[in-house]
């Protein structure tokens, strides 16, 4: 499955602005409930469920919030980059600006963990992080994350 | 009047010398070459066959001072070893640091013998020099390279380099006495050797106590704590070297136990002799430098440099993966811990007691020691850092020396006062961020003291000082001081994501979709782990569950407090340490497939 299958063009935010954790996941709840025509609060609720068994703040700035919903038709991702980075209680203390929030359906299982992977392994490239911040726009940002996505 | 001018001299060169080898460690950071490396070649440069054309050949003076500067730096080593990594290295690390030393100098003995026909005691003599690896060496590449080791593969080089000194000496002194046939029954050599590692470790012990009471119960002026600690322990080093035991084992228990007991000023202290190590290494090596004769140094350098061959190449790999079999280490880290055999000062110390002593072709040992030490520096200590990362056995995040000031609190343990210079660049003025568990304390600006309250905003120029927990200390640094962007964290090591070790694996189940029976629904990770390891978890242990991998990824007293999940596909498949946890796993992923996991791709 390639990440062309999970982000659509419109699901990639070049510049959040948001002051908290708690924020910039209701924030990214919103822009996936828009995508994935689910409510709110749903979605807010699966990722708070994850959150509370540890930070997905994966270190060096990147943060991959994740959750299953019953009868989602499909995998769903959301990628945005943060104006100003914030506290994710992430395990290395690091602030996080690179975010990517990732929904799967209920019987995903391994589809839901190998996008969980790819995803992780992909933002983990230094040099992709490094292209994500210096992009400006969500084309720029797009590009990259597709780029990336082919030598997994 | 002339003898006050060569005093005044002395004192000129020597320091010059000096500044030159701590100027030097800049050439050598731009490189990226052994830093003793560059020290030793200033010596040599500075030396009779080098443009400086110093005249030097006090054999005597450089042992005195290399005993001097091993011993502070088997106190740093010991002052840093914290005793939970000290007890879980200490039986591999014994091993290779006892009969490791043995097989190491019977096995370079019997290629001396046999390459260069020396008789059978010359050769083992040349074996026992070189069989020791050492401190200095070793504790600066791990440190001063900023490699994260897995705790307990860094900690069984670290303590391997500091006890294993005591058997070498030992072996080297013997078979001296023995080539100078000096003939005493043979089991005074066991004598000795007994009275050396009980010695020393007594004293080590005593000493270690009695300077912790020192420090703490003694009302010393300000500032004389560190060179108390660091006086007392040279003491505690001459105490048991008198007395014919081993004074380096001794000074490498006392420095592990003043370090892991609570004591006042123990940053002073830490400060203090890092700075003393640093002078020590510098001061020993250029000395060492001064001592050989470069010109001379090229006869033997071939027959040295397959005594170096045969030690890097046959002996130390041969001994590793035979003493450390007992024991859970992945092949890797056998490699590993091959490639970081490194020799250092001890050797070229060991080399020159024939000197010292008188004994015939003397010279020969000398330049075969001093040689074998420089390959090893150069060739191993050059490329440590590559062999960790090739092995995919260095934990990311290299630490650069922070940047910040750090207070002990009085009759305080939970929280330390951080403190950090606002300069123009701060990450803080970018971002304005204060994560929740540090507290703005005091900030001092413009000369002027001012309460949180007062200071309103931080601002370019401040000083600002926080309360956090030591633990975080660190984790605070990311706030406020720029840093280059940590290297990209082998997932390999320690898995995609992080939970909590409270997790039940019911839980984790729900949220990956992975099949967990009913009766272990409530079974929290930790739990889980405590169960299914037969020995205490350690960073690093992993565990399949269902198609995923749990990694150890934090500890605390014995329990494992945050767990990384590896999500094994799209990457190569794992080593996992023993073929237990492999058959485990294999187990694992064929159960899950029966289950109708799908067929797993291997993809890349």
């Amino acid at each position: 499955m390639a990440l062309t299958d999970l982000v659509v063009p419109q699901a990639v935010v070049p510049s959040l602005r948001v002051n908290s954790k708690k924020q910039a996941l209701q924030e990214l709840a919103t822009r996936a409930a828009a995508i994935c025509g689910r409510s709110e609060r749903e979605v807010l609720e699966v990722l708070m469920q994850r959150e509370r068994l540890g930070s997905t703040g994966i270190g060096s700035g990147i943060a991959i919030p994740h959750g299953k919903l019953a009868k989602l038709e499909r995998l769903f991702g959301v990628f945005a980059r943060l104006e100003r980075p914030i506290d994710f209680d992430a395990l290395d203390g690091q602030p996080v600006d690179l975010l990517f929030l990732l929904l799967a359906p209920e019987a995903a299982g391994a589809d839901h963990l190998k996008a969980l992977a790819r995803i992780a392994r992909l933002l983990r490239d230094p040099e992709i992080a490094q292209k994500l911040r210096e992009s400006r726009d969500a084309e720029a940002l797009y590009a990259v994350l597709m780029s990336g996505s082919g030598e997994m | 009047m002339a003898a006050l001018d060569t005093v005044s001299l002395t004192i000129m060169f020597a320091a010059l010398l000096l500044l030159a080898g701590i100027l030097s460690s800049l050439v050598a950071l731009r490189f990226g070459a052994p830093l003793l490396l560059v020290f030793l070649l200033v010596g040599i440069l500075a030396g009779e066959s080098g443009p400086g054309g110093i005249k030097f050949d006090d054999v005597r003076t450089t042992y005195l001072v290399g005993a001097v500067a091993l011993a502070l730096i088997l106190f740093d080593g010991g002052l840093r070893t914290r005793l939970a990594t000290f007890r879980s290295a200490f039986a591999p690390a014994a091993v290779l640091a006892t009969i490791g030393v043995l097989l190491t100098a019977a096995l370079t003995a019997l290629v001396v013998r046999f390459l260069l026909g020396f008789d059978w005691i010359e050769s083992l003599l040349v074996g026992a020099m070189v069989a020791s690896t050492d401190a200095a060496a070793v504790f600066l590449l791990i440190h001063a390279r900023g490699l994260r080791l897995r705790p307990r593969v860094g900690a069984t080089l670290e303590i391997e380099s500091a006890t294993n000194d005591p058997f070498a000496i030992f072996l080297t002194v013997a078979l001296v006495e023995m080539a100078m046939a000096v003939n005493e029954p043979w089991y005074t050599a066991l004598e000795e050797l007994a009275v050396q590692a009980v010695g020393g470790a007594v004293i080590g012990f005593v000493g270690g106590r009695v300077i912790v009471a020192a420090l703490n119960r003694l009302e010393l002026p300000q500032g004389l704590h560190a060179p108390l600690v660091t006086t007392a322990a040279l003491v505690v080093f001459g105490a048991a070297q008198v007395l014919h035991a081993s004074g380096f084992l001794a000074v490498y228990l006392a420095g592990l136990i003043v370090g892991n007991r609570p004591t006042r000023a123990h940053s002073g202290v830490i400060a203090f002799l890092d700075a003393t190590t640093w002078l020590a290494q510098i001061v020993m090596f250029v000395l060492l430098g001064l001592l050989a004769w470069p010109t001379r140094l090229a006869e033997h350098s071939l027959p040295a440099l397959e005594v170096a061959a045969a030690l890097m190449f046959f002996a130390r790999p041969l001994v590793v993966f035979l003493c450390l079999a007992p024991f859970r280490f992945s092949w890797r880290e056998k490699v590993f811990v091959s490639w970081v055999g490194l020799r250092g000062a001890v050797g070229i110390f060991l080399a020159s007691i024939p000197l010292l002593v008188g004994m015939r072709d003397a010279l020969v040992f000398f330049d075969i020691g001093f040689v074998v030490v420089l390959v090893s520096l150069l060739v191993q200590g050059w490329t440590v850092a590559l062999a960790a990362r090739r092995l995919h056995i260095a934990l990311p995040r290299s630490l650069p020396a922070p940047r910040r000031i750090e207070l002990d609190l009085p009759g305080q343990l939970e929280h330390e006062l951080v403190g950090y210079a606002i300069g123009p660049k701060n990450p803080y003025l970018r971002r304005r961020l204060i994560p929740t568990w540090a507290k703005l304390t005091l900030v001092v600006r413009d000369g002027r003291v001012l309460a949180a309250a007062e200071a309103d905003e931080i601002r370019e120029g401040d000083y600002a000082y926080f309360l956090a927990p030591p633990e975080k200390a660190r984790a605070l640094d990311r706030f406020f001081v720029d840093m280059p962007p940590p290297a990209a964290p082998d997932v390999r090591l320690l898995g995609d994501f992080f939970v909590s070790a409270d997790v039940t694996l019911g839980t984790l189940g729900e949220i990956y979709g992975l099949a967990i029976a009913p009766e272990e629904r409530a079974v929290t990770l930790a739990d889980f782990f405590a169960a299914h390891l037969d020995h205490k978890a350690k960073v690093g242990d992993r565990l399949p569950l269902g198609t995923i991998e749990l990694v150890v990824d934090g500890v605390a007293k014995g329990r494992v407090t945050t767990v990384g999940l590896y999500l094994a596909e799209a990457a190569e498949p794992t080593a996992p340490e023993s073929l237990l946890a492999q058959v485990r796993l294999f187990a694992a992923r064929a159960f899950a497939r029966l289950r109708g996991g799908g067929p797993e791709r291997r993809a890349k």
